[in-house]
C-alpha cells in the first residue's frame, strides 16, 4: 500500500521548511558570530516588555539564548552576564540565562547525534 | 503560643481588628468560638462587621504629585471569607475551620488600603509589597511597624448610607446598573440595600450584580500598570451573594456596605465587554438563545484547538475559536468548562516561576464567577460570559511570556518522579502528598497526583489532602478563594479532561509564591480547635 499524497506532501512541504530553516540558522550564526557586545546587549534589550513587538517576540528569547551560548565564545557570554547583572533586580531573569552555569547546561542538552546538521535548538 | 487574658469579647475582636492586631483578634475569634460557644456563623459576621468601613478607597487609581497614576489594591478581606465559607462544606468538622481562622488573621491586615500603599497604616500591602518599613522604619530596626499595631485611626472614604426605595424593580435595578458602571456609589448601594430588604427580589438582584461585576474587567494587563482589576469586581460580587446566602440576607448589612459601593469604584472598565458585545451582535444574533448545556459537547479535537488559541494564540485566535464553537452548536456551560480545562495546561506544563501564578489564577476565579453565573441564573449575556473568561484566561498568559524566562526557576519534569510515585501504595499515598505540597515541591506533589488519578478513581480524599494543606500558608486569601474555585469547577466540569483542574490545582498549591514561610495562624487553630490529625 502506498502512502496517501497528502503525507507525502506534507512530508515534502516539511522538508522545504527546514531546508528555509536551516539557511536562516546560518545567516543568523553568520550575523551572531560577528556582532559586537555592543550590538548584542541591543538585541537582548529588545524582549523587555516595554520594547518587546509583544509575546510572541519574547518567547523567542530562550531559542536566542541557545543559539548565544552555541555560537558565542565564552568571553563574550560573560561580558553580556556582566552588563546586565549590573542592571539589577528587573534583569535578574536575563542574567541567569548568560550566567555560566545555565550555559554549561544549555551547551549539555543541544549536543546533537552525528548525523544532525545543528544543535538540538528549541524551535519556538 | 499567644497567651489571651481576660474575657474574649465581640468588643475586644473589634477593637483587635480596628487596631491592626491581628493575632490577637485570631485569638479571639477562635476564643469566641471555643470558649464563649459564639456561633462560628454569628463570628464571621462580627468579624466582617468591625471591618466594613475600613475596606473603602476613593479610587483604584491614584494620581501621583507627578501627574502619573498608579494602582490602589482590592480588598481581600471578604474574598477570604468567601473562600473559607466554601471550604467549610468542602473539608468538614474541625478542619472545616481552618480557612475561616484563616480569613480571620488576613483582615486586620488588609483594611485601609490607601493608606497602606503610602505608607501611613500597617498591614499586609504596606509591610509586604510596599516594605514600607525600609521607607520609614521605626526607632527599633528589628521591628517592623508595619506588621502592626496600629498608630492611628483607619479612615472611613464612605459612610453607610440609607436603602432608597420605591419605583418598579426593573426600574430600580437599571438605575442600580447605571450607577455602578458611572460610579455613583452612593446610588447605587442604596438601590441594593433597598432592593435586598425584599426577599422577593434577591433572585434578580443577584443576577444584576453579578451582571455588573463580570463586565467590568481590562481588555489587557500587558504594560497597563495598575490600570486594571483583574476581575476584582466580578470576584467581589461574587463573595456578597455566597456570603449573604451563608449569614442571611437580613442579617448581611455589613457584607452590603463592604462590597457593594467598591463596585462603583473607578476605574471603570468596559472596553472588553463593548467588544465581545459587537462580535457577539456580529457572529451570533441569537445568542439570547443558545443553550446552557447541548448534546455537543466539545471533541478531542476541539479542545486541543481551543488549548492551542487559549495558551499559544492572540486575543483574535481566541475571539475565533470561542465563535466557531458557538456557531458549530455548542452550549454555554460547554464551552466555559472546555475553557476551563484547557487553562489547566497552562498550570500544568509551562508555570514555572513563583510569582507567575497570582495573574493566571486570578484569570480562574474570574472564570469561575462566570460559570457559576450561567449555572445559578438565566441573563441573555451569559453567552459573552465565556469569550470575557478566554480572553482574560489568553490575556494573563502573553503577559506572563512578556517577561523572559528565568531559568533559575525552572522545574524539574514531574515525569522524573512518576516511578517513585507508583512505588507509593495509594492507601498511603495522601499523607505523602500533603508533605510535598506543604514542602512546597511541585516535581513530587504532581507527580503523585498523576500516579494517584491513574490508579483510583477516588478524588474526594484527594482533593481535601490538597486543600487542607493549601490551608496551612497564611496572609493569603488568594489560597482560599483559588481552592473554592478549583473544587467547584471540578464538580461541575463536564469534559473528558477534568482530571486536569486537580492537576493545575496541585502544581498551583504546591508552587505559588507564599506570603509567610511560617504556619503560627495554623498553630493558632491547632490549639483552639483541636483537629483529629493534630493528636
Amino acid at each position: 500500500m502506498s502512502a496517501p499524497i497528502e503525507l507525502t506532501e506534507a512530508w515534502r512541504l516539511r522538508n522545504a521548511t527546514a531546508t528555509a530553516l536551516a539557511l536562516s540558522e546560518q545567516q543568523m550564526r553568520h550575523a551572531v558570530s560577528g556582532a559586537s557586545v555592543e550590538q548584542l546587549v541591543a538585541l537582548i534589550e529588545a524582549f523587555v516588555p516595554t520594547r518587546s513587538t509583544g509575546p510572541d517576540w519574547t518567547r523567542s528569547f530562550e531559542p536566542l539564548v541557545e543559539r548565544l551560548w552555541a555560537w558565542c565564545d565564552d568571553a563574550t557570554m560573560a561580558a553580556l552576564a556582566e552588563t546586565f547583572r549590573a542592571r539589577g533586580m528587573p534583569w535578574m531573569a536575563v542574567a541567569n540565562a548568560l550566567s555560566p552555569e545555565h550555559g554549561a547546561r544549555l551547551r549539555a542538552e543541544l549536543r546533537q547525534p552525528s548525523w544532525a546538521r545543528f544543535p538540538a535548538f528549541a524551535m519556538a | 503560643m499567644i497567651s489571651a487574658q481576660g474575657t474574649a469579647t465581640v468588643e475586644r475582636l473589634r477593637d483587635e481588628i480596628r487596631e491592626v492586631r491581628y493575632r490577637e483578634a485570631t485569638t479571639t475569634f477562635c476564643r469566641l468560638v471555643t470558649e464563649e460557644d459564639r456561633p462560628l456563623r454569628a463570628t464571621i459576621r462580627d468579624a466582617i462587621s468591625a471591618a466594613a468601613p475600613y475596606v473603602q478607597v476613593p479610587s483604584h487609581m491614584m494620581r501621583l504629585p507627578s501627574g502619573e497614576m498608579r494602582g490602589v489594591n482590592y480588598d481581600h478581606t471578604i474574598l477570604g471569607w468567601r473562600g473559607a465559607i466554601a471550604l467549610m462544606g468542602e473539608l468538614g468538622g474541625a478542619r472545616g475551620v481552618l480557612p475561616n481562622v484563616q480569613a480571620m488573621w488576613y483582615v486586620p491586615q488588609g483594611l485601609n488600603v490607601w493608606e497602606q500603599v503610602v505608607c501611613e497604616f500597617p498591614g499586609h500591602y504596606a509591610r509586604d509589597g510596599e516594605q514600607c518599613n525600609r521607607k520609614f522604619p521605626g526607632p527599633d530596626e528589628h521591628v517592623n511597624r508595619f506588621d502592626g499595631p496600629a498608630w492611628n485611626v483607619p479612615k472611613i472614604y464612605f459612610q453607610d448610607h440609607d436603602p432608597i426605595e420605591g419605583g418598579s424593580v426593573e426600574d430600580r435595578l437599571a438605575r442600580m446598573n447605571w450607577a455602578i458602571a458611572e460610579g455613583d456609589k452612593a446610588e447605587a448601594y442604596g438601590l441594593f440595600l433597598g432592593l435586598a430588604k425584599q426577599p422577593e427580589y434577591r433572585e434578580r438582584l443577584k443576577d444584576a450584580i453579578l451582571f455588573a461585576g463580570i463586565i467590568d474587567l481590562q481588555d489587557t494587563i500587558i504594560n497597563r500598570g495598575g490600570y486594571q482589576n483583574i476581575g476584582h469586581k466580578a470576584l467581589r460580587a461574587r463573595a456578597l451573594v455566597d456570603i449573604a446566602d451563608y449569614l442571611g440576607w437580613d442579617d448581611a448589612h455589613e457584607l452590603m456596605y463592604t462590597v457593594v459601593p467598591d463596585l462603583g469604584c473607578s476605574p471603570h472598565l468596559h472596553g472588553l465587554w463593548n467588544e465581545i458585545s459587537n462580535i457577539c451582535r456580529i457572529e451570533l444574533p441569537d445568542q439570547a438563545a443558545i443553550p446552557k448545556r447541548s448534546d455537543q459537547p466539545l471533541t478531542e479535537p476541539e479542545l486541543d484547538a481551543l488549548t492551542e488559541a487559549l495558551l499559544w494564540g492572540g486575543p483574535f485566535d481566541v475571539n475565533a475559536a470561542v465563535v466557531a464553537l458557538f456557531r458549530r452548536g455548542a452550549g454555554i456551560l460547554d464551552i466555559g468548562d472546555a475553557v476551563m480545562v484547557c487553562f489547566q495546561r497552562y498550570l500544568i506544563d509551562v508555570l514555572e516561576h513563583p510569582n507567575a501564578f497570582l495573574h493566571p489564577t486570578h484569570a480562574l476565579d474570574y472564570m469561575n464567577v462566570v460559570q457559576s453565573w450561567t449555572r445559578r441564573h438565566d441573563n441573555p449575556h451569559q453567552v459573552k460570559g465565556v469569550f470575557l473568561g478566554a480572553r482574560f484566561m489568553n490575556d494573563t498568559i502573553r503577559s506572563n511570556a512578556s517577561f523572559p524566562r528565568d531559568p533559575n526557576f525552572a522545574l524539574e519534569p514531574r515525569q522524573a518522579y512518576h516511578g517513585w510515585a507508583d512505588d507509593i501504595a495509594v492507601d498511603r499515598l495522601l499523607p505523602v502528598l500533603k508533605r510535598y505540597v506543604l514542602a512546597q515541591d511541585a516535581p513530587r506533589s504532581c507527580a503523585l497526583v498523576d500516579s494517584y488519578l491513574e490508579r483510583t478513581p477516588e478524588r474526594h480524599d484527594l482533593l481535601d489532602t490538597i486543600t487542607y494543606a493549601a490551608c496551612h500558608w497564611q496572609n493569603d486569601p488568594h489560597v482560599m478563594r483559588n481552592c473554592a474555585s478549583s473544587l467547584e469547577e471540578f464538580r461541575h466540569n463536564r469534559t473528558s479532561r477534568r482530571d486536569d483542574i486537580i492537576r493545575g490545582f496541585v502544581k498551583h498549591q504546591s508552587r505559588y509564591v507564599k506570603r509567610a514561610p511560617t504556619h503560627d495562624c495554623y498553630q493558632l487553630y491547632v490549639q483552639h480547635f483541636q483537629p483529629a490529625e493534630a493528636a
